[in-house]
């Protein structure tokens, strides 16, 4: 209840300073809207079912994205972790794929696997690929060599050490990754989306700021991206708090 | 900076100035001090921004008493911090600037740059339709819903008959419609005529186009400035605004220069010059239209294109024309 608390009175003042900021600096509607005209433009564009139609593709996007990033990053940093051949082979070019700018990318990504969905998740996938794979290499590596010991003397075979032990020891550190991959996640739909999308919230951030000089719905679309990042991270807390003992 | 050109420039000053007011003259802001000013473009630097890079260059702007700063930025930013009153000029779509008035946004159009649209439908030459009703069932390629390239398509499709909803459209957000069209994803893209046929050639494909002029006229982009600016100093408008004009007819009249003073300006153009010199030659025949008429706004071409305009929906009629452009500044 506190928290719920101290969540609602963070909200009243960041509304409160901004509404203070667009009346002491004077700004013009285009250049900054106060929050009650967005609020305004929200309502407008949910009744209108404007905003629903552009969230739910990227929603999509966000989800399907996510767990095809993370699955394979989790594969790829547990196979990283094992094996230091693997990693001496595949390192270099994980971290070379993360130094490139997505930005650059992306656009030839969709001409290559097509316009639709799939290039959008493969982008999304992409952005979520790195911190999760690192996350999972550090967190398998983490694991207590005493242990991988004792139950290496009491005949476990590697792919039981590795489930009843070196997995659940990488959690905590796992879960690190996959709150800072979520968000990312987020991010990765609206890059994919700028590559080559007719809908979406990226698609409609492009349309409220280039098509309709509409500052405030530019806003509701960048503040419903906000959310969902909330909203996924939030979930993943709740389920590391299900599966991490503390 | 020439010396024969500063020197005419120097002597014909005092004439202008004495004469009637030509349109171009900056009359009555013979300047007593240089006056320092920020124009915006869009896109990035390039060939087809000759005029300006030749004002500056060739003392365009110093004559007018003027010190230009030239900076790139997306277009709504160049519409929003023109009218924020942050840069006291820039160059915009007349659609947008239609579309940005009726939103609130404090601009006037205040002279033409370009007297054709630029914008164009283009593919293979044996692909592109002569009839816009004949865009039906067909897949095109486009950067998004926005800006003039969107504006055109609609127009078009209106012209024949046809919405949105009689094509399939691809966006292209990053601007790369052409790779779509050589990759054969589209049949047709929207593009500027000085601009992606020639892309696309370069491919070894032959380009055909469907412009828009013949069936669905729209005003060509133009230079804007804030309701402040306008109100508070039309002669630095005026000077301004003359300056540019008279630079875009030097290279009208002669490309050579206006492709110098680029490639000074831009050095990535020594890079492939036959391409931006066939660009700025494309983009001197869309300033010209049927004559270069000195940046003159066609009140007529407007009033069409506005009425398109409110036919697509784009814009509500709540803000009229002529809070829209200024034709005095120019003159007719």
């Amino acid at each position: 209840m506190r928290r719920i608390g101290a969540a609602i009175l963070s909200l009243a003042a960041f509304l409160a300073v901004w509404k203070i900021v667009t009346v002491v600096g004077d700004y013009p509607e285009f250049i900054l809207p106060a929050p009650e005209r967005v609020a305004e433009e929200a309502a407008s564009a949910i009744a209108s079912g404007v905003l629903w139609e552009h969230t739910v593709t990227t929603l999509l996007e966000v989800v399907l994205g996510f767990a095809v990033g993370a699955t394979a990053a989790i594969v790829t940093g547990i196979a990283l972790a094992k094996s230091i051949l693997i990693e001496r082979v595949l390192s270099p070019y994980i971290v070379a794929a993360q130094a490139v700018p997505i930005l650059a990318l992306a656009p030839l990504l969709a001409i290559w696997f097509g316009g639709g969905l799939l290039s959008r998740v493969v982008i999304c996938a992409l952005i979520v690929f790195f911190p999760i794979a690192i996350a999972t290499m550090v967190g398998i590596r983490s694991t207590d060599p005493l242990l991988s010991e004792l139950l290496r003397s009491l005949g476990a075979r590697p792919a039981q050490r590795t489930r009843l032990l070196e997995i659940p020891s990488a959690l905590p550190v796992l879960f690190g990754g996959l709150r800072v991959g979520v968000t990312l996640a987020v991010i990765g739909a609206v890059v994919a989306e700028w590559a080559g999308a007719s809908v979406g919230l990226g698609v409609l951030i492009n349309i409220a700021n280039q098509g309709l000089f509409n500052t405030a719905l530019m806003f509701v679309a960048l503040a419903t991206l906000a959310i969902i990042g909330l909203a996924f991270y939030g979930l993943v807390v709740l389920v590391e708090r299900r599966l991490v003992s503390r | 900076m020439r010396p024969l050109r500063l020197l005419i420039a120097i002597l014909l000053l005092p004439i202008l100035a004495a004469c009637e007011c030509a349109p171009f003259a900056a009359c009555g802001a013979t300047p007593l001090e240089t006056r320092e000013v920020t124009l915006l473009l869009g896109y990035r630097p390039d060939v087809q921004f000759a005029p300006f890079y030749v004002a500056q260059q060739e003392g365009y702007f110093a004559a007018a008493g003027l010190e230009v700063t030239i900076e790139h930025k997306q277009a709504p930013d160049v519409q929003r911090l023109v009218a924020d009153g942050q840069a006291e000029f820039g160059v915009a779509d007349a659609t947008d600037v239609m579309i940005a008035r009726t939103a609130g946004i404090p601009i006037r159009y205040v002279s033409t740059l370009y007297q054709s649209f630029p914008v164009a439908l283009i593919g293979a030459a044996e692909d592109v339709p002569t009839d816009p009703a004949d865009l039906a069932g067909r897949t095109i390629g486009t950067p998004g819903q926005f800006g003039s390239s969107w504006h055109a398509l609609l127009a078009l499709l209106d012209a024949g008959g046809l919405t949105a909803d009689d094509v399939t459209i691809r966006e292209y957000p990053q601007f790369n419609q052409v790779d779509g069209l050589s990759n054969g994803d589209v049949e047709l893209i929207t593009g500027f005529r000085n601009n992606e046929p020639l892309r696309f050639e370069a491919r070894g494909d032959e380009a055909g186009l469907l412009t828009v002029d013949e069936f669905a006229p729209l005003p060509g982009p133009g230079m804007i400035v804030g309701d402040e600016l306008l109100a508070a100093d039309p002669e630095l408008v005026r000077a301004f605004v003359g300056a540019v004009a008279a630079a875009q007819a030097e290279v009208i009249a002669d490309p050579g220069i206006g492709f110098d003073a680029a490639e000074a300006a831009v050095p990535t153009i020594a890079e492939d010059p036959d391409v931006a010199r066939a660009v700025l030659e494309a983009t001197v025949e869309l300033w010209e239209g049927d004559g270069f008429a000195d940046g003159a706004i066609d009140v007529e071409l407007w009033e069409a294109g506005y009425a398109t305009m409110r036919r697509l929906g784009f814009i509500d009629g709540s803000v009229p024309l002529e809070e829209m452009i200024a034709t005095d500044v120019v003159g007719p």
